[in-house]
């Protein structure tokens, strides 16, 4: 038992890291604890915890399957490990996600407030349902123990058929809806990446991912426990694995084959590289190794296999989740060590609850015993102090705590001494918007604008003084003045009045009481309002009263302006989907040389400066 | 050596505070839920709250029932109690540093109201120190750390107080911050693993050993019956019993 002491001992040491970056991260938000930014909103948090985490967990409805549909029965003794981790694995997602969200008590909205053209809601809500159907397939393992539960656990037992039926279709729906997640963004991902059957790769990875897990858990707590290894179970499982594999590998290279992709290969960018490299440790090396006998009958090959499959597919989910993303300008995002900490403090966690159910109640076939509970046992006293801190479960806890609090202590110590606050937005000076009667609007220009038909916009919103829907106010003497003049910045709201320059003897030359009464204490409230010196700034008809001198920033006020518009004439002219993104974002781009740009511009976007062709109507 | 500084009063510090706030917390938590077994497994489950309670408030001020037999001695503990706690706690100059990084801080002690406690610290703890060495019951009782814990906590208040108020050159100054502070870190980790523990202990002390003397049923009792003290109120003649676990459990024995 010592083994599994000092590998609880370790857990418990994570775990009190994770508590002391946990506190951080939900008393100062992510900024404090996070490289994320806007730029790259998802992180090792999303790639791994949630991403892999769903796939991790996909040994329960594998073997489910295997057990009580296809009846091989000779499987039966690592099915309720295989439930146990898979549960353990979805409630780690959970928990891994309250940590990702931003407003994580939000996390139950999605119950309510459905949004049925998302992908993500589909997953969300498959993942609670199939959580669920864990429980009560899992539930009747320490049930057994309890004689009142007796009559419940009877009921699952009967109900169980249609529970395994609804955790595969459960499973198989949102596997593969993780994939499905990213077909929404062709140019991000790396075209080796990319590709329209992505929901399918990631549904049959997860197959072989689900059988890997279950042989890895297997036979790391039986090295663990020092238990006998079920090898020739797991030499069928790894059979199965195989052609899995084989598939997988077969279905990725001829995915790219058929979308023509295959040149990619032989580019020398990291990608590439990337690639290759998942591409062995995923299915090259666990094939050749699985067609090997001999491998499948050695718990030390069958563990190698399983560790660089379940490396290869993690690697894979992580790179579709963020890393081989592109053309996200110059921001390159590497995990901060708090990210990294509190991912494996979520897997701690899990891993102690599973140690802890499969000492207590009977998750395998034969439960572990401890050999130093033996009540007739006499006491060892340390060779060092000859100290005896008491019977097992007084040490246990004598220095699980002991290494939580050390580990936490260390924790606190690490996380910077400065005040914890995010970073916070980039300022991005919005872009004018560029073009004649067919306006490119993008305000950091960096290729994902809208083109927007001036003429027809005016045109269909009534002609005549129709402009004032849009400019709603503008700059003295003018009459159409850009959005990018007050909403200057491209996500932070803006200052419009520009006090410094009003009071500047450069600029307004005005003294303070021109603008603030005397003996009243100076505020916006208790200055003047701009109309009283600017008769024309607002035009009479405006469509937006202005509230304040702040401006929302450059995206809030071109989404609202336009989605609220679309949306009010959605209903008239019997177009759904004029509200949508792909309305305006078709994704129209085309790469322009990046010397026609000045400098400024070249900066803000990065190299590859790409830009859509200007149309003219 | 200012970067020492910096890095005691700055990473260092947040170490051993931590530490020493979650040891106090790990200390009292498993202290109770030791308690709550012994309790569990006691043949007498009767606890006599109000005795405890008065136990413990009364040991909170020592001075009424130590001045009888050891005058000097209880005066000086309760004097070096009172600078040891105050003075760090509330030195203006501690203050700012809190303020400094956590934000916020509290009202100040007046700095010579500090001076003296200082002085005060200084001074009852080398004389508990002599006492104890050279005070033969007291020595027979003493462990390492009963000698090196006054002595340990003299140190931050003699450099604290050379810093302030020593004619001292700037280098000597920096040694003698580097030692204030470094022996500070060293006390902050050092109090939930050692004796000092019973800065958060006191209130459970009484109930631990009120507990713990009732394994057998009546334990207790018989003791005091031994000692001679039958004259006290929590005395009885009968043995009580806490529940009927007891006597099934008797039963069961003599049926056996």
């Amino acid at each position: 038992m010592n083994r599994v002491r000092n590998f609880k001992l370790i857990l418990w040491m994570i775990i009190g890291l994770g508590a002391a970056v946990a506190t951080a991260r939900f008393m100062f938000g992510l900024g404090a604890v996070t490289n994320l930014s806007d730029r790259v909103p998802w992180g090792l948090w999303i790639g791994f915890d949630v991403m892999s985490g769903v796939a991790l967990a996909s040994g329960g409805f594998v073997l489910t399957a295997t057990v009580y549909i296809f009846k091989l029965d000779r499987f039966h003794s690592i099915v309720r490990p295989a439930i146990l981790t898979a549960l353990l694995g979805y409630i780690a997602v959970a928990v891994g996600l309250l940590f990702d969200l931003g407003l994580p008590w939000n996390i139950w909205h999605m119950m309510i407030y459905w949004n049925l053209h998302s992908p993500l809601f589909e997953v969300g809500w498959c993942v609670m349902l199939y959580l669920t159907v864990l429980l009560l397939e899992f539930f009747p393992v320490p049930a057994e123990k309890y004689g009142f539960l007796s009559k419940i656990r009877g009921f699952l037992t009967k109900l169980r058929l249609p529970l395994v039926i609804a955790g595969i279709a459960l499973s198989t729906l949102h596997q593969s809806s993780l994939g499905s997640l990213f077909l929404i963004m062709p140019y991000n991902v790396h075209p080796l990446w990319y590709s329209p059957i992505m929901p399918v790769t990631f549904f049959i990875s997860a197959i072989g991912l689900g059988l890997m897990m279950v042989t890895f858990e297997s036979l790391f707590t039986g090295w663990l426990y020092r238990r006998e290894q079920e090898v020739d179970l797991l030499e069928r499982l790894g059979a199965a694995a195989r052609w899995v594999f084989l598939l997988y590998l077969a279905i990725r290279l001829g995915d790219l084959a058929v979308r023509d992709q295959l040149g990619h290969l032989s580019g020398g960018e990291w990608q590439v590289k990337m690639f290759w490299f998942e591409l062995v440790i995923v299915a090259i090396i666990p094939t050749v190794l699985l067609f090997i006998r001999a491998v499948r009958r050695s718990a030390a090959g069958l563990m190698t296999v399983a560790i660089t499959g379940v490396t290869g597919i993690v690697l894979n989910r992580i790179n579709v989740g963020g890393l081989v993303h592109i053309n996200r300008g110059e921001t390159l995002y590497l995990p901060a060590w708090t990210e990294i900490v509190i991912t494996l403090a979520v897997i701690a966690g899990a891993a102690l609850v599973f140690l802890f159910m499969a000492e207590r109640f009977k998750v395998w076939e034969i439960q572990p015993v401890d050999p130093d509970a033996d009540p007739i046992k006499m006491p060892e006293f340390h060779p060092v102090d000859s100290s005896w801190l008491g019977k097992p479960e007084i040490v246990a806890r004598t220095k699980y705590s002991l290494g939580f609090i050390i580990a936490a202590a260390v924790g606190f110590a690490l996380l910077s001494g400065e005040p914890l606050e995010s970073r916070g937005v980039d300022p991005v000076p919005a872009q004018q918007a560029r073009g004649g009667d067919t306006l490119w609007i993008d305000g950091n220009l960096d290729g994902y604008g809208v083109e927007f038909l001036h003429v027809r916009h005016w045109y269909r919103s009534g002609s005549g003084e129709s402009c004032v829907e849009c400019h709603h106010m503008n700059l003295p003497l003018d009459r159409n003045s850009g959005c990018y003049h007050c909403h200057s910045d491209m996500y932070l709201p803006a200052d419009a009045f520009r006090h410094d320059w009003h009071s500047s003897p450069t600029g307004g030359k005005l003294a303070c009481h021109e603008c603030h009464q005397k003996g009243v204490v100076r505020a916006v409230e208790s200055a003047k309002k701009c109309d009283e010196c600017h008769n024309d700034l607002i035009p009479s008809e405006a469509s937006i009263e202005v509230e304040q001198y702040m401006a929302v920033s450059y995206a809030d006020a071109m989404h609202h302006l336009c989605i609220d518009c679309h949306t009010k004439e959605a209903v008239p002219r019997e177009n759904p989907d004029l509200p949508r993104c792909t309305t305006c974002h078709k994704g129209q781009r085309d790469i322009i040389d990046a010397t026609v740009l000045d400098s400024d511009r070249r900066n803000l976007t990065g190299k590859r400066t790409l830009l859509p062709p200007i149309h003219q109507e | 050596m200012h970067a020492w500084i910096e890095f005691g009063s700055g990473p260092l510090f947040r170490l051993c505070f931590a530490l020493m706030l979650l040891g106090l917390a790990r200390i009292v938590v498993l202290t109770i839920i030791g308690m709550v077994e012994a309790y569990l497994r006691n043949d007498d489950k009767i606890i006599n709250w109000r005795e405890l309670i008065g136990k413990t408030v009364s040991w909170l001020f020592p001075i009424a029932k130590l001045l009888k037999k050891r005058p000097v001695y209880s005066l000086v503990s309760f004097l070096f109690h009172i600078g040891l706690i105050l003075t760090p706690l509330f030195l203006a100059a501690h203050l700012l540093l809190w303020e400094k990084s956590i934000g916020f801080a509290w009202f100040a002690i007046p700095q010579s109201l500090a001076d003296y406690l200082t002085l005060i610290v200084i001074v009852c703890g080398l004389t508990l120190f002599l006492m104890r060495a050279l005070y033969g019951p007291a020595r027979a009782i003493s462990r390492k750390q009963d000698y090196i814990w006054p002595l340990l906590l003299v140190i931050p208040f003699l450099t604290g107080y050379m810093c302030v108020n020593g004619r001292i050159s700037p280098a000597t100054y920096q040694w003698m911050m580097l030692i204030h502070i470094f022996s500070g870190n060293l006390i902050t980790v050092m109090i939930p693993f050692t004796k000092i523990a019973h800065c958060v202990l006191t209130p459970l002390s009484q109930l631990v050993t009120g507990i713990g003397w009732k394994f057998p049923r009546g334990a207790g009792d018989k003791v005091i019956e031994t000692l001679g003290y039958k004259d006290r109120p929590t005395w009885v003649e009968q043995p009580r019993l806490g529940l009927e676990k007891v006597t099934t459990v008797e039963k069961e024995a003599a049926e056996k």
